[in-house]
Formats: C-alpha cells, sequence, structure tokens
C-alpha cells in the first residue's frame, strides 16, 4: 500500500479571463521511505504540486490520500496536524522567522505540535542535534540576520526533520549552497531516508542531484510523467 | 538553561522587533486611558461629593433668603465661605406650612483675621442646639452635653486647616476666646471646614460689632418633613407662602453644578469617544501594516503546522500587551494629571469628598478594559485577514 496517493489532482487559477492548470490530471502513488525527485522547468507545476502534496494548496479537483485517508476531507486543525506531525516543509528560499534565533527556529514546529515544550526537554536536545548534524552547532543563538544564505537555508533543512515527519517536502532544497555544502546535505538527506525510512518527495533543477534519488518525475506544463 | 520558546515570548520577540512602533502605539492607548481615567474621576468626584452631601445633611429641605440659593450649595458642596441672612421671624411662617416635622436654624459667620479672629478665614456656623439635627449627629460622644457659651468644636478638615489636631486649644473667634473643645466625626460635606459653636453666643458676637450681622437674623433653615409628605410639594408651598425665602429639596442639591457640569461631561466623554476611535484607526493601520509585513512569516508557520488560533494567539498576545502596558501607564498617568491638575479646577478643589475605593477601583479597571479593548477591536480585521491567508500564496511572495 502507498503512503501517498495522488487521484486525479487538478489544480486551475484563473489568471486574466483565462483558466490555467498548474497541476494537470495528476495521479502517482509514492510508497513509504521512497527517494522521489521532481524536475522540470520554471512554472512547470513542480512547487504547487509539492504544496498539494503538504496540504498548503486544495487542488481544484482529485484527491490527496495519506495513508488512505483524503487529507482535503480533513478541517483546517486537522489538516494543520497533518502538516505538524506527518510532513517536513524545505522551501526554495530561506523560510526562518527573523526574530528568532537558530535553536528557536528549529524549536516552532513543536511549538505548534504540543502549544509549547514537549515538556521533556527532549526537543530542545534533538534542536542541537539537528544543529550539529547540519554542521551549525556554534550558531544555536545566531539570529538570521547574523547568518549567511547558505547557513540559513541549512537552519530551514534542521527544522524540517524537527518533529520527525514522515515525509519531507523539499522544494530546491540546496539551492542557496555551495557544492560541497550541497553534496554535505544530499547525503544527510539519504542518510535519514535510509536510516529513518523518511520519504523524500524533492523538487530541483539539479538532474545530478535527481540523478542520486530512487525515482525520477518530471513536470512539464502542470503534467507528470514518470523519467 | 535556556529559555523556553512559548507563544508568549515569541509575541515579545515580535514586539520588540520594531520598537518605535510599539512605543507609538503604547503611547496612543495610555494617552487615550490617560483622559478617560482623567475625565471619569473628575466626574465621579462632584457626583460623589453631591450625593454624599444630599445624603448626610438629614434635612428633606433648605430654607434660605431668597437669591441665596447658589451660596447654600457653595458652603454646603465647595466649602466656599460665604455669609447671607434672613430674619429669624421666618422659623415661625414656616411652622405653619403644612408637612413639616422638625425645623432648625443656622447663621453662617466668617472669619477674619485681622479684624476679628486668630484663625485662618474659614466659616463660623452657630447653631441651635435645642432643635439642632444636623450638626449633633456627628458630635464625639463626649460632647453630649452639649457646647457651653465659649465653647467650639471644629469640622474634621478644619482641625487640620487650623493646626489643631488635638483639643482643648483656645482660638481667639470675634473678640472672644473660644475652647476647641472636639472634633466633629468626617461629614464629606462642607462642614468639614466649618468652626461650630452655639447660638447662645450670637448676642456677644453681635455686641463685639466684628460680624456685618443685625440681632434676630439667621443664615438657614433646615426642615425636616413628616412622614408621607413630599418634600418638593412642600418646598413649592414654602416659596409661594413665604416670598423672603428660596427653597432647595434634598434631590436638587447640587442641581445647578450638575446642570452646569453637564455640558463639561458630554466634552469630556465626545472627547473620549473621538480618543478611543482614532486609537482604533492607528491600531488598525499599525497592524494592517504588520500584517503586509509578517504574512509571508505567517504562511511559514501555517505551512509548518500552525493552526489558525496559534496565529490568531500569537497576535492577540501582541496586540493584550501593548494594550495592557499602554492601559496601565494611561491609568498612573490619568491619576497624577487628576491630583495634579484638579488643583486648577476650583470645583474639584472645594470639594470635600475624595473618591472612595471602589469608584477609584471602577475607574482603572474601567480605563484598562476601554484601552486594551480598543487595540484588540483596532487589530481585530488585520488579524483575522492573516489568518485566512493561503501559505501557498504568501510564501511564493504572490500576495
Amino acid at each position: 500500500m502507498s503512503l501517498i496517493e495522488l487521484r486525479n489532482v487538478t489544480k486551475s487559477y484563473a489568471i486574466d479571463n483565462a483558466v490555467i492548470d498548474a497541476v494537470s490530471n495528476v495521479s502517482i502513488e509514492i510508497a513509504k521511505g521512497q527517494f522521489v525527485s521532481i524536475v522540470g522547468h520554471s512554472g512547470s507545476g513542480k512547487t504547487t504540486l509539492l504544496s498539494i502534496l503538504g496540504g498548503i494548496v486544495k487542488p481544484t479537483s482529485g484527491g490527496v490520500l495519506f495513508d488512505g485517508q483524503d487529507i482535503y476531507a480533513f478541517t483546517s486543525d486537522e489538516l494543520s496536524e497533518y502538516r505538524s506531525k506527518k510532513i517536513g516543509f524545505m522551501f526554495q528560499f530561506a523560510s526562518l522567522l527573523p526574530v528568532l534565533t537558530a535553536k528557536e527556529n528549529i524549536m516552532l514546529p513543536v511549538l505548534f505540535r504540543f502549544n509549547g515544550s514537549d515538556g521533556s526537554g527532549v526537543s530542545e536536545e534533538k534542536a542541537l542535534e539537528l544543529l550539529e548534524m547540519v554542521g551549525l552547532g556554534d550558531k544555536i543563538n545566531a539570529y538570521p540576520s547574523q547568518l549567511s544564505g547558505g547557513q540559513q537555508r541549512r537552519i530551514a533543512i534542521a527544522r524540517a526533520f524537527m518533529n520527525n515527519p514522515e515525509v519531507i517536502l523539499a522544494d530546491e532544497p540546496t539551492g542557496d549552497l555551495d557544492e560541497e555544502t550541497e553534496a554535505e546535505m544530499m547525503n544527510f538527506f539519504k542518510r535519514m531516508n535510509n536510516e529513518k525510512n523518511i520519504t523524500f518527495i524533492m523538487v530541483t533543477h539539479n538532474t545530478d542531484l535527481a540523478m542520486q534519488t530512487g525515482r525520477r518525475l518530471r513536470m512539464s506544463n502542470g503534467v507528470i510523467s514518470e523519467l | 538553561m535556556t529559555k523556553e520558546l512559548t507563544l508568549f515570548s515569541f509575541a515579545l520577540k515580535n514586539l520588540s522587533r520594531k520598537k518605535l512602533r510599539t512605543g507609538i502605539l503604547i503611547i496612543a492607548i495610555s494617552l487615550l486611558v490617560c483622559s478617560l481615567v482623567f475625565a471619569m474621576s473628575f466626574v465621579k468626584r462632584v457626583n460623589a461629593s453631591i450625593k454624599l452631601t444630599s445624603e448626610r445633611l438629614g434635612a428633606d429641605i433648605l430654607i434660605v433668603p431668597a437669591g441665596s440659593r447658589g451660596s447654600a450649595e457653595n458652603i454646603l458642596l465647595e466649602n466656599q465661605v460665604k455669609s447671607f441672612y434672613m430674619d429669624m421671624s421666618v422659623i415661625d411662617k414656616l411652622k405653619t406650612i403644612e408637612g413639616i416635622a422638625a425645623l432648625t436654624p443656622q447663621t453662617y459667620l466668617i472669619t477674619m483675621p485681622s479684624l476679628c479672629c486668630g484663625v485662618p478665614e474659614a466659616m463660623v456656623i452657630a447653631f441651635n442646639q435645642d432643635t439642632d439635627f444636623i450638626i449633633t449627629p456627628w458630635l464625639d460622644k463626649k460632647l453630649k452635653a452639649g457646647l457651653k457659651k465659649g465653647e467650639a468644636v471644629v469640622g474634621s478638615d478644619s482641625a487640620l486647616n487650623l493646626d489643631l489636631g488635638l483639643v482643648d486649644v483656645d482660638s481667639v473667634l470675634f473678640g472672644s476666646t473660644f475652647k476647641i473643645v472636639g472634633v466633629l466625626g468626617k461629614t464629606g460635606t462642607g462642614l468639614d471646614n466649618a468652626i461650630f459653636i452655639s447660638d447662645d453666643n450670637m448676642p456677644h458676637i453681635i455686641e463685639s460689632g466684628r460680624v456685618n450681622i443685625k440681632p434676630g437674623q439667621i443664615s438657614i433653615v433646615f426642615a425636616k418633613v413628616k412622614k408621607g409628605y413630599d418634600p418638593y410639594k412642600i418646598s413649592r408651598n414654602i416659596e409661594d407662602s413665604i416670598l423672603e425665602v428660596d427653597t432647595v429639596a434634598r434631590k436638587d442639591i447640587g442641581k445647578s453644578i450638575v446642570n452646569a457640569l453637564s455640558d463639561i461631561n458630554k466634552i469630556f466623554y465626545i472627547t473620549v469617544i473621538l480618543a478611543s476611535i482614532l486609537s482604533i484607526f492607528l491600531v488598525w493601520a499599525i497592524f494592517s501594516a504588520i500584517a503586509n509585513e509578517r504574512a509571508r512569516e505567517v504562511g511559514i508557520m501555517r505551512a509548518i503546522g500552525a493552526k489558525e488560533s496559534h496565529v490568531l494567539t500569537l497576535f492577540f498576545i501582541e496586540v493584550v500587551v501593548v494594550g495592557a502596558i499602554g492601559s496601565l501607564l494611561g491609568i498612573i498617568f490619568g491619576n497624577a494629571m487628576y491630583f495634579t491638575l484638579s488643583k486648577s479646577f476650583s470645583i474639584i478643589k472645594h470639594l470635600s469628598a475624595e473618591l472612595n475605593a471602589v469608584e477609584r477601583s471602577i475607574i482603572t479597571i474601567s480605563g484598562f478594559l476601554i484601552g486594551t479593548s480598543v487595540c484588540i477591536v483596532g487589530a481585530l480585521l488585520p488579524v483575522q485577514r492573516l489568518k485566512k491567508l493561503e501559505p501557498l500564496i504568501v510564501i511564493k511572495g504572490e500576495s
């Protein structure tokens, strides 16, 4: 049984008087533990598809099943819980909150999941561990303005793992990183995929990165195909 | 040990991000609450003073010489030093009016330090001990035997004004030495600032030639009406029957002041309402700007699991913190302004009744609630808009 299933998903936007399908009749199944990459040109609908999978954009038609449940039949709070417990997001831009330190940014998903700390102190330990894993153990109390673009990106990557998600949705996660750090992060992803059986769905322009994934999909004009 | 991240600490961090803007909001709310507290204190004190005097006077009707109604109120409510006289024969005429149960006269004299007296300018009230029902209830128990000739008691505030504090102090009044034998209990009326003597002393005082009063003159008559009679009706009867007097029914004491103040009250409250509306617009404008600035952050928060309630709570905390700090400052400034500026308002300066703890608490709580509510109302629409944002649109910067 697949972990995620998209059934005839279409997302349309009305622009001026025309209706454009950003995602057109997409049906795919993704098994637990798969590492999937999605490649395609800008504007091909990759980010929209990722957002539909993450429960932040409701499709115009079709259904998104997670563990057999249609996530868009959830209430707003249930959908938030789905995002909080099941999904880890990596955005294609630096997405840290400027008033919070590196550690606080990483711990933010815990705040929303538990309405505060989980009370055990485990969250803080985990945040520090993740900071070490992305090579920024010395930046615990640094604010985003004190970090480079690449460092901010790595903090955002660490944040995505904070709530032990089942699925990581990564939108150009290594965009701002130099080649060496990009390789480090990719190895980190693969390790998390192998060791913790976390499912990865990664949008990328980088075909070298895509080649390292177990399954490759292409988006073109909102239509998806296997590579 | 590091500080735990909570929605509250997160909200405080957001507020400290733009210190000037937060400061402006706090100042605006504090100014609003300050004006509200000042206005409410002013109005409440005037009303309280009038109510207290009316309740504690013990008489249903005041009878004064025609044209002296205002002066009588000045003495009773505002502690002003005034004198006015009418012939004592008025009492006999009043006795013929149906429905009157008791009458007692008083004579008001003014001490003039340079001419007659060894005390600062003050009101001396000569009362009739046989008929009195105004002063006697406030006399100390040990004076039950009454005041002898050459003895005086002073009102509670007057004791302080005269720097007596203790009894058994001699004072020179109208050329004679009076023994101050007691201090009246606090009445909360203008009587607290007077010196009281028995009207047995009047012939001697008149003989001294240091007061401008003729034998057989009195200033005021207090009347109690019989049960079942309407004081207003009796008041009208008195004015119709005795042309040389005016009357004030107990419930009308201070009416002229209340009427004069009603316009001031309206101005106060209209100003406060306008200030509230202005503050709501200011909060709305600032939180609209905040909402625009932070739309993307809210989108990110929603994408990583924040519920609508988390977004609402976060902004609600920010709004309430601003409102609460502004309100608390406003309450402090408002009270400071009231105590400082009230000395410039003659009507307040002379009033005896101070606001009690309950009235102060009501003003404080009202100021706090109104200041905080104004903040919440102003921020409501922008925060509602934020709550409903589609995460992807703001994350991609398409909003």
